[in-house]
């Protein structure tokens, strides 16, 4: 593969450019088993290859891709990135610059597993996967199960023409379980470590095999079930208590988007949006409460953002992003850090895949625990409710109107834990919510999710980061039931 | 840049032969994708991040007697093709049985001749779309200078080829071209925005220069301000009505919905859910979509009612949920890879029928509303009554007496499409391609009698 990405670096290189990297990525595989409904939903092994060719010169970027990893194809691509480029700077008025940084030579990076998820036996997938669908099933109401088994290999290639050269394995697992309950319109669902397919890591299949999905899969056919009958979420101003998997959304979109440089800078305005927050803040800005302290934590083991260098050749890093309610740091690539006047990218620039070029992106964005336990923590809470497992979720284009919807909610009263209710949402302005954190609980509650479906760019790039959050409580909160 | 064909090319395994060759009493169905696309963005009103791109994608779906697996790559010569084979036959010797699974399909029927395509559009060459990424730039910056100007313009092609061991073998080609603009101050208080954006089979109709301008005199040149949450009437422009009928096509007619029971319109198949102005379709043949003659399985695409004169029609289905549903094949298959698939095959190419009213009479019959340009970040609340969330974005304007009255901070909805749908009054004429490249939606703007808002924003 290092002859391959020479071949790209020279025939760019031979074009005068200011600089060039290649990255292929081969091969880029994703095994996904799914029983629906006692049926095979989707059995797929997808492998695909490709190299990205990403040149600069002193005015823009150009990126050509091809999947045809032989030399005439890639040097084809290299010379098509230099026009694109050529053409993008034709009415530059300003200069292009990045940070400098130290590149990696010849690093390697590989996740470490227990056991390799691509040598299980596809069968004991599938047993596991049909045993936990069909305990779904309590009732005839549940009228549709699903579970899933996930798992990605990224081989990757990296060379830059001021030298930088790495290569890395990362195995990416996850697994997770669905219930769906329907009566007339009444449609609720209960999912198993999370929604939206599950929980995900970067380990082997032993994370799989510790989900233990079968054992949960029927308690959640009944909650299901359950919440047919549940009264709705009472409408009101309230305490919120998070559970640890929508807190990690909750960062995910109100603080982990809203503090990507490349949004704040403008470059995502059409697409993804931009940001409330403004450069001029950084450093001064209060987000949240003295309890809200934030890290981009690139280097976290088991973090669907955990990388040895991300799509620059920068090294993962742990980043402050909010410490004691006040921003302070920033996701960065190359280009936005040395926009800001950093002197060094933060090291979050990422491409979903070698046919992509690397945008700012999350690693693992993660919420530090505090010193409550749980018990305490809902021991403040005279009346209010408890909400886990994402349901909707949606937020505006400069990050601070959001709303969600979540699964389940469970109110509390006089500190304890009681009743179910049905289509729980609550919304607010992320910089008045996160204001309103007032106990954040301890590291006992804390877990690092993996969110594999982070769409963002144009053409689409789908990452998998990491958040890693404990249980949370949030004060005058609208909730309603939808 | 040569169109790429989905046809064989030197070194390129022959499908009909890798089909002959699979395992006894296996069967299957091969795709062979080849893409080229150039994607330029321009975004603080500069070209940047423009990308090209060109790839090949095959994928296999193999059937081990009614035990079916897929088995993706992006090597498509004959050993490529032979380890697609290995891969697939591993993981359907174990699948669980698809008992309503019918088996792939024998050819049979004449497919649609002359299908819209631009030979131009596909052979673009990257600095002719720079260069429309500059027509809009230029446009924009004219009409509203100082503005910050973001957006992107595509041109590419698509072929795809299917063959499967019952001897089909179909292909078709696909020309797409899109831009969008964004036209902002983000340095007022609050920021303001428009925005404008088309799709279309062939790139010289695009008209950059027009979306430049339109989505500069969408953006408010006074402060907006806040309007209260709650119900009002709407005119919802093109870009919001096409979002909303994507959402109404996924909920209401995606197959899993019916097979699985959560559809929003699962009990109101042949009853009216929208005034009798409303007629929806999806045709992927039409000249006014971005049109392909087959699906993902190889089956002719054809016209599928989804709402004819304000009733329900069917669902759209595909080999696999038409044996489950025993409805008709629709050919709406996806790729059968496709992760995430909850909804399952879904209408791909709709059009809303145009009224004929002008953008400018819908304002003028709303006597207090909203005028909306676009939606954002919409998800799905509930999906059995359809409720579904988001954003207002980049011209939102409070209409009072009739006339657009000024302009109005970004508001959240929360709405079941069903109700949308019953509440609409108007129609405009004027109708326009939607898509950024997957399914399309070809809509007018369309006004509505209520629509909810449930919060304000700041800006």
């Amino acid at each position: 593969m290092e002859d391959l990405i020479r071949v790209a670096l020279n025939a760019a290189s031979a074009s005068g450019v200011r600089q060039v990297d290649a990255r292929v990525v081969a091969p880029d595989r994703f095994v996904q088993l799914a029983v629906r409904d006692g049926a095979a939903s989707a059995l797929t092994d997808a492998r695909t290859d490709a190299i990205g060719v990403r040149v600069r010169t002193n005015d823009a970027w150009g990126f050509a891709t091809t999947s045809d990893l032989r030399p005439q194809p890639i040097r084809e691509v290299a010379q098509l990135a230099v026009r694109l480029a050529r053409a993008a700077g034709r009415h530059a008025q300003h200069s292009l610059r990045v940070t400098d940084e130290s590149a990696p030579r010849g690093g390697r990076y590989a996740t470490r597993v227990a056991k390799d998820p691509f040598s299980i036996p596809p069968e004991s997938i599938l047993e596991l996967l049909t045993a936990a669908e069909k305990s779904l099933h309590v009732d005839r109401t549940v009228k549709s199960g699903i579970a899933t088994f996930s798992a990605w290999e990224e081989n990757k290639w990296y060379g830059s023409s001021d030298g930088a050269s790495f290569s890395s394995r990362i195995i990416h697992v996850g697994a997770g379980v669905t219930a769906t309950a329907v009566r007339g319109a009444n449609v609720q669902r209960r999912s198993y470590p999370a929604s939206h397919g599950g929980d995900f890591s970067q380990a082997g299949y032993e994370f799989v095999e510790n989900l233990d999905l079968v054992a949960h899969a029927s308690e959640l056919g009944r909650e299901a079930v359950q919440l047919l009958d549940a009264p709705a979420c009472p409408t009101g101003t309230t305490t919120v208590v998070l559970g640890s998997e929508q807190l990690a959304l909750q960062v995910h979109e109100s603080v982990g988007h809203a503090t990507e440089l490349d949004r704040i800078f403008g470059s995502e305005a059409a697409f993804a949006g931009t940001s409330w927050v403004t450069p001029g803040m950084i450093g001064t800005l209060r987000f949240g409460s003295d309890l809200m302290n934030v890290v981009a934590d690139a280097t976290e083991p088991g973090g669907l953002g955990t990388f040895g260098w991300d799509d620059e050749g920068v090294p993962a890093q742990r980043t402050p992003i909010v410490r004691e309610g006040i921003l302070v740091g920033t996701l960065s690539s190359r280009e936005s850090a040395a926009e800001l006047g950093l002197a060094h990218s933060g090291g979050t620039a990422r491409a979903s895949g070698g046919d992509r070029a690397p945008l700012v992106r999350m690693t693992n964005i993660n919420l530090e625990p505090g010193d409550l336990s749980l018990d305490e923590l809902l021991e403040g809470v005279n009346e209010g409710v408890f909400l886990e497992t994402n349901r909707s979720w949606s937020i505006d284009d400069r990050r601070l109107n959001f709303q969600f919807g979540t699964e389940v909610g469970r109110r509390i009263v006089q500190g304890e834990l009681g009743e179910l209710v049905r289509n729980p949402i609550y919304s607010g302005m992320a910089p008045e919510f996160w204001s309103s954190m007032d106990a954040v609980a301890n590291a006992s509650t804390r877990h690092l999710w993996g969110l594999p479906n982070c769409g963002k760019g144009q053409p689409g790039q789908v990452a998998r980061v990491g958040h890693a959050a404990p249980v949370a409580r949030f004060r005058r909160v609208a909730v309603r039931g939808g | 840049m040569n169109v790429p064909s989905a046809r064989r090319r030197h070194s390129e395994g022959e499908p009909l032969a890798v089909l002959r060759a699979l395992p006894p009493g296996s069967t299957g169905d091969l795709r062979i994708i080849r893409s080229a696309s150039t994607t330029i963005r321009f975004a603080n009103s500069r070209v940047r991040q423009p990308h090209l791109e060109r790839s090949t994608q095959v994928s296999l779906r193999l059937a081990d007697g009614r035990r079916l697996a897929t088995a993706t790559g992006s090597d498509a010569s004959p050993e490529g093709l032979r380890r697609l084979v290995a891969s697939a036959s591993v993981l359907a010797r174990v699948a669980p049985v698809e008992r309503k699974f019918p088996g792939f399909r024998s050819p049979s029927g004449r497919g649609p001749s002359g299908l819209a395509f631009s030979k131009r559009t596909a052979e673009l060459p990257p600095e002719d779309a720079t260069e429309l990424a500059e027509e809009i730039l230029g446009a924009a910056a004219a009409e509203a200078p100082g503005a910050r100007i973001a957006g992107v313009v595509h041109v590419g092609h698509e072929s795809l080829r299917v063959v499967n061991s019952s001897g089909l073998d179909r292909s078709t080609n696909r020309s797409v071209a899109f831009a969008n603009v964004l036209v902002e101050r983000p340095d007022q208080d609050p920021p303001v925005s428009g925005w404008s954006e088309a799709a279309h089979w062939d790139a010289a109709k695009l008209a950059p220069a027009k979306l430049g301008c339109e989505a500069a005199e969408r953006m408010a040149r006074t402060p907006p301000e806040t309007v209260p949450a709650g119900s009002y009437p709407v005119v919802l422009r093109g870009p919001a009505v096409g979002l909303l009928l994507l959402f109404l096509g996924n909920l209401g007619f995606a197959a899993n919905g019916e097979v699985e029971g959560w559809s929003c319109l699962r009990r109101r198949r042949g009853k009216r859910v929208a005034p009798a102005s409303v007629t929806l379709v999806d045709d992927p043949r039409s000249r006014d979509t971005l049109p392909r003659s087959i699906d993902y399985e190889g089956t002719w695409t054809r016209a599928t009612p989804l709402i004819t004169e304000g009733i329900a029609r069917p669902v759209v289905t595909d080999l696999l949920t038409s044996g489950r549903l025993g409805r008709p094949l629709t050919g709406h298959a996806l790729p059968p890879e496709a992760p995430w698939g909850d909804y399952g095959p879904m209408p791909t190419n709709m059009l809303l029928a145009p009224g004929d009213a002008s953008e400018e009479e819908l304002v003028r019959e709303t006597r207090r509303g909203l005028l909306v340009t676009r939606f954002h970040y919409v998800r799905v609340v509930d999906p059995g009554r359809g409720i579904i969330t988001g954003m207002t974005r980049d011209g939102t304007y409070a209409i009072e007496n009739g006339a657009v009255a000024r302009p109005a901070r970004n508001l959240r909805f929360t709405e079941s499409i069903l109700t949308a749908l019953e509440g609409v009054r108007l129609l405009a004429k004027e109708r326009r391609i939607y898509s950024e490249g997957g399914e399309s939606v070809t809509a007018p703007a369309a006004a509505l009698g209520s629509f909810r808002f449930t919060s304000a924003t700041l800006f």
